[in-house]
């Protein structure tokens, strides 16, 4: 699962922003996306927390400096691509015109370049030796209160041992973590009563 | 936003989301539709097209729920629908996954224990269910019959309104939550050998009752709950 990837879009232009959204909404979840009419409110409102930028030439010279350093997290809209920004080997551009398709491969190769990075930083999907014991308790049927007591964690440590084990395995109820359990030779069958 | 209009051809509806066929059915409504329009349909059958229409588009559409005009509706009238959900669930889609996942048991590699954990799983699942259609019918539904007829009819609407019904906020639904995973487990977690089309079959049948329970969970949580809520305090 990748993380979702925060963006923001900078145009005065509503259908255009309302367009570009509902475009990253459907092709390249999960996305969470903020539009700013204006350079102002998108400050206003910490322009530092995303990962990525769409916006026009204009608003891209005029604040230059925010921009240049996040040159390779930018996208600039642009009605014909000959016609880009006067910037020297700008690379992440959007032609407006162009159709639907290409304008997917085009955000797809922006997003693409950093995928790597991405699958790198994964948490590993196996369970912990602590998560493991957890489990164990859990199955059985052991109330977190008293999982905290025997395993000498606090119920808040316990809480986010089940947070992360659900997580991992993608399993949410006692349960289905009791069949992942056996499965796996975490407990023997014998142990609990189904 | 609403996928169905009263104009249109229920046919067509159909053909483009086979998955509406029991629900439609619920309403009495059978197939061999004709050219008919959901208006001349409702008509026919005796339905209210707006109820009729609420439930088809929530139940299409995950983004839609139009909570205000769900909650004008008559209490009789909401839980007649969730009657019917619950019927359904414990005449067909149980026992369809049933027969697909026994046959899926004893169709795979006979000491493939997994499976038999699967059948295991689904049985507590089924037995959970059945409790609460059960308990729906005998205890919580008559409850809220019996509160709305106390109150004058005309009022309540009315006054209702006025209460503000707040939505409950609801933990999660234990129901939803192990279809969740009965399906992740299948999809995540299986090994060994198996019938890769019996499994399909199994899965898919899952993910048909995951998605109705989903809808009349919506109704159920969000509306006649806080509606029976209301009420509960208007008898006061």
């Amino acid at each position: 699962m990748y993380h979702t990837k925060r963006i923001a879009i900078l145009l005065p232009d509503t259908l255009q922003s309302t367009g570009l959204q509902s475009i990253l909404t459907e092709y390249f979840p999960p996305v969470e996306v903020g539009c700013f009419s204006s350079y102002e409110s998108f400050i206003a409102l910490g322009g530092d927390t995303f990962d990525y930028y769409f916006t026009l030439s204009e608003t891209f010279v005029l604040n230059v400096d925010f921009f240049l350093p996040r040159k390779s997290k930018t996208v600039i809209l642009t009605d014909c691509p000959m016609c880009g920004p006067s910037l020297p080997s700008y690379t992440n551009l959007l032609t407006v015109r162009a159709s639907l398709e290409t304008i997917i491969e085009q955000i797809q190769q922006l997003f693409d370049a950093d995928v790597n990075n991405l699958i790198a930083g994964e948490g590993n999907k196996d369970l912990s030796a602590r998560e493991i014991e957890v489990l164990q308790l859990v199955v059985k049927g052991t109330i977190n209160k008293e999982i905290a007591d025997r395993l000498n964690i606090s119920l808040n440590t316990v809480l986010t041992h089940r947070k992360n084990i659900t997580a991992k395995l993608g399993i949410k109820t006692v349960s289905g973590l009791t069949f992942y359990a056996i499965m796996h030779g975490i407990i023997s069958a014998d142990d609990i009563d189904l | 936003m609403p996928l169905v209009y009263p104009t249109m051809k229920l046919s067509e509806v159909v053909e483009e989301h086979t998955s509406l066929i029991p629900v439609i059915n619920r309403f009495g409504i059978r197939l061999g539709l004709g050219d008919k329009s959901v208006n001349q349909i409702c008509e026919e059958y005796g339905i209210d097209p707006d109820f009729f229409l609420i439930v088809i588009n929530t139940f299409l559409n995950e983004e839609y729920f139009p909570e205000k005009k769900l909650q004008m509706f008559h209490t009789s009238q909401i839980i007649d629908y969730l009657t019917k959900t619950n019927s359904y669930y414990a005449r067909y889609q149980l026992p369809n996954i049933e027969r697909h996942l026994s046959s899926f048991i004893s169709m795979s590699s006979p000491d493939n224990g997994s499976l038999n954990l699967i059948g295991k799983f689904f049985s507590s699942f089924k037995e959970e269910l059945t409790a609460r259609i059960e308990n729906d019918g005998k205890v919580w539904f008559p409850s809220c019959l019996e509160l709305s007829n106390k109150l004058n009819a005309s009022q309540t609407a009315e006054e209702l309104k006025e209460l503000q019904l707040c939505t409950i906020k609801r933990e999660e639904d234990r129901i939803e939550a192990l279809l969740y995973d009965l399906k992740s487990i299948l999809i995540k977690h299986i090994s060994g050998e198996y019938n890769e089309n019996l499994c399909y079959a199994v899965i898919f049948s899952i993910g048909s009752l995951e998605k109705d329970i989903k809808q009349h969970n919506r109704i159920r949580y969000r509306i006649l709950a806080p509606m029976a809520m209301a009420m509960e305090q208007l008898c006061k």
